[in-house]
């Protein structure tokens, strides 16, 4: 059964990536849920904020509240908190709640943007969804709300899209990604500030690092004409590569993140065969396995033969009884919950 | 807007009554904060134990949990654990199963699948579901009954609906229900009796398992020492329940019909004249006599001690801990300890204890650690020694403190030696 879950758990959903993005970006981030979503995402999907102080909340949904939709109630109560919190902008993300009673955000959006002075944003989550999603709202709805002048191109400036814990599994993601560009380097979500959204249009070029940045980067291109390109510096510099000379090799993780361990093999291995595969990323057509459930995992394996696995540990257990080359854990946070840190 | 945190003291609080509580101190007022003090709020799974964990307490069961991928996101976590890591299992939903509920129709096929995949059968599989079920009005008795014809195993629902969080059953109250509704009826043993409500078992040392002893109770049972279904089983037997903890009452009045096992509930007490007189109260209830003297001397004791050591510390209480805040602070301040500072969440059950505090402690600050205004709690303005509590911790983290949320379970005069011995141990 395709949506049936025997090995794995689920993977980040799409609100976690939504606030990954905003996360850093000194806003008021509510999560329109029960109270379970958010401690989800802070407890488990969001690890920066055990040592970040943030204005999170959770919108406390009842039962009342859900049959009700008081959503007049609910408005009063994010004005509130976004008052209290004295933040840049608030941001109200749905759940399965809201989209169960078809809660309309873009009403809510109006409602709480009547009475405040900052920028509201409205970011319709259902948690059914990959965080990939999530976060590519996130970045869209940012640049649209606050990268609205066309500044002028300031030279040797980059852009950095994509870039959070979810899928560089660090939390010294920012660092690692500046050890491989040069030039005033601004990672939008980690390390960088809003200001650098205001002022995105002036950054010479955009790097993408994970397809959550995608639709972002287009959208750049589009309005400011700021030209982009793919890669994910830094993400597979932990992993220890051996003799792969003739090895059928297969990559699994985000779909930039496994090219950019492709290339690297490559480059050292060119007799390699390389195969990447993603659970994630339906728009890319960059990878050669697009995996939509544990069977799909496991007949990729029954049917190739691999030498060497790279990939998330908590893969190893679909074939644990049919895959018997050797398996190099390339951790995603999305998937394990793990951090480089703690392996 | 002030930027500082709302606090009212303890002597207001009292005045204004439990039907005027402030509305910064009511959870449905206001957004809830989310700060790692209100983790357990939110999440009781995060750390500890939620419903999902709490569904496995039944011996050789595995759980299916129907939702979408982000409810089960955490229990990731859980499945590093061996105890638990091939007993999840998950259906997920997707945006059309969440409007239409066509999910429904794959459930039984879902239990089938899994039965059929493990070496051994499971006993049971409990089925969770959420707060979309909880909308969507799904018939989940229905539903398991099919599931269970389907597969050839009980299968139970779990109902972790975050939205009745403040309702007449709430999830931790209503998991509580599922566990022991696999019981079946069995011929009564005088000598057998249950202790409901915790998911985690007492101390070995707690004094109640002597005092149960001493009158010929010889087979006390707890959920989380079951070791096999056949064992769990056997709860159907007891004479009696103690409920422990509030939240397994339901359960117990459940027990109490279907299996005609009576309940006694007892609370986790920290003022040892209490504890006796509930001891004293239980030996009425059973009509035996229950010798606690030796108990309650060495509670005295330790007391004492502690006072004589540390009897100028100032402490904080928070509630992410294994008591009742605001009935820890009492016992706390009616020992002559000072406590300055709770952060908890006061209602109809335990305002009886804020009212007393108020009296010998009037100027206690209640904070709520849910209150958007908690964002700028500045603990420099406080005058804390120690903190009692995760979340008191988190606020002064640089001051000496105890979690208090250990997953074995204090209880009674074992309680109180155990928490005096855990300060003196940090403030030594």
């Amino acid at each position: 059964m395709k949506s049936l879950l025997k090995y794995l758990s689920p993977f980040a959903p799409d609100l976690a990536g939504a606030v990954s993005v905003l996360f850093e970006l000194d806003g008021v981030i509510v999560i329109c849920d029960a109270g379970g979503c958010t401690g989800n995402i802070c407890g488990f999907d969001e690890p920066r904020w055990f040592t970040h102080k943030s204005a999170l909340f959770s919108a406390g949904l009842r039962d009342m509240d859900a049959i009700l939709g008081r959503d007049r109630m609910l408005a009063d109560k994010l004005i509130a908190a976004a008052k209290i919190s004295s933040r840049k902008f608030m941001a109200v993300i749905g759940s399965p709640v809201p989209a169960v009673i078809a809660t309309d955000f873009p009403a809510l959006q109006r409602m709480c943007q009547k009475a405040l002075d900052i920028p509201v944003m409205a970011l319709e989550a259902s948690g059914t969804k990959y965080y990939e999603v999530g976060a590519a709202q996130s970045y869209i709805t940012l640049f649209k709300t606050f990268a609205v002048e066309a500044l002028p191109v300031k030279s040797g400036t980059i852009g950095v899209l994509g870039a959070t814990p979810l899928d560089y599994s660090t939390l010294e993601a920012a660092k690692v990604i500046r050890k491989h560009l040069t030039g005033d380097v601004r990672i939008y979500g980690m390390g960088g500030t809003l200001d650098d959204v205001a002022k995105a249009s002036e950054v010479e070029k955009n790097i993408v690092v994970s397809p959550a940045g995608l639709k972002a980067a287009e959208y750049l291109k589009k309005s400011f004409n700021t030209p982009y390109e793919i890669a994910a510096p830094g993400i597979a510099d932990e992993l220890e590569i051996g003799d792969l000379s003739g090895k059928r090799v297969l990559i699994v993780h985000q779909n930039f993140a496994a090219l950019e361990l492709k290339k690297r093999i490559l480059k050292e291995y060119p007799d390699a065969e390389v195969a990447t595969g993603s659970f994630f990323n339906a728009v890319s057509k960059d990878a050669d396995f697009k995996f939509n459930s544990e069977e799909d995992f496991r007949k990729v394996f029954a049917e190739n033969s691999f030498d060497v696995v790279y990939a998330d540990r908590a893969f190893e257990r679909i074939v644990h009884n049919i895959y018997k080359g050797s398996w190099v854990d390339f951790p995603h946070f999305a998937v394990s919950g793990k951090l480089l840190e703690e392996l | 807007m002030s930027n500082t945190a709302f606090y009212i003291t303890a002597k207001n609080l009292a005045e204004l009554g439990k039907n005027n509580i402030p509305s910064e101190l009511l959870s449905g007022k206001n957004l809830v904060y989310s700060s790692p003090a209100t983790l357990a709020f939110n999440s009781p799974g995060a750390q500890g134990f939620g419903v999902k964990r709490a569904g496995l307490a039944v011996p050789e069961s595995v759980m299916l949990l129907v939702s979408p991928g982000c409810c089960g996101r955490n229990t990731a976590a859980l499945g590093r654990d061996r105890k638990y890591a091939d007993r999840f299992y998950y259906l997920l939903q997707d945006d059309t199963d969440i409007v239409t509920g066509r999910h429904l129709n794959r459930i039984p096929e879902a239990v089938k699948e899994i039965c059929s995949s493990r070496p051994v059968p499971p006993k049971a599989v409990m089925i969770c579901i959420t707060c979309v079920d909880a909308l969507l009005g799904t018939d989940m008795e229905r539903v398991c009954r099919k599931c269970s014809e389907a597969a050839g195993v009980p299968v139970v629902p779990c109902y972790m609906y975050a939205l009745t969080r403040e309702g007449r059953l709430p999830p931790m109250a209503s998991v509580r229900r599922s566990v022991y509704s696999l019981l079946k009826k069995r011929p009564k043993k005088s000598n057998a009796c249950n202790l409901l409500g915790y998911f985690s078992p007492l101390a070995d040392e707690c004094e109640l398992y002597k005092l149960l002893q001493s009158v010929g109770v010889k087979n006390i049972r707890e959920l989380s020492r079951m070791q096999s279904f056949e064992e769990y089983e056997l709860m159907a037997e007891a004479n009696f329940n103690l409920v422990l903890n509030s939240e397994a009452r339901y359960a117990a009045q459940d027990m109490s019909k279907k299996l005609e096992i009576p309940f006694i509930e007892l609370n986790n007490l920290h003022r040892i004249d209490k504890i006796h007189a509930q001891y004293m109260a239980l030996a009425q209830a059973l009509n035996v006599t229950l010798d606690d003297e030796k108990f309650y001397s060495e509670s005295a004791k330790i007391i004492k001690n502690f006072k004589d050591k540390f009897g100028n510390l100032r402490f904080a209480v928070g509630e992410w801990l294994n008591a009742d805040s605001f009935e820890l602070a009492l016992s706390l301040a009616e020992m002559g300890l000072q406590v300055n500072e709770i952060y908890g969440t006061i209602g109809e059950s335990n305002f009886v204890y804020l009212k007393k505090l108020a009296a010998i402690s009037p100027a206690t600050k209640v904070y709520s650690n849910l209150s958007p205004t908690m964002l700028y709690y500045d603990k420099r303005e406080a005058k804390i020694d120690f903190a009692i509590g995760q979340d008191a911790m988190y606020y002064h983290a640089d001051k000496p403190g105890i979690k208090w949320n250990s997953e074995v379970r204090q209880f009674g005069y074992q309680a109180v030696n155990d928490l005096f011995s855990a300060i003196g141990e940090v403030l030594q």
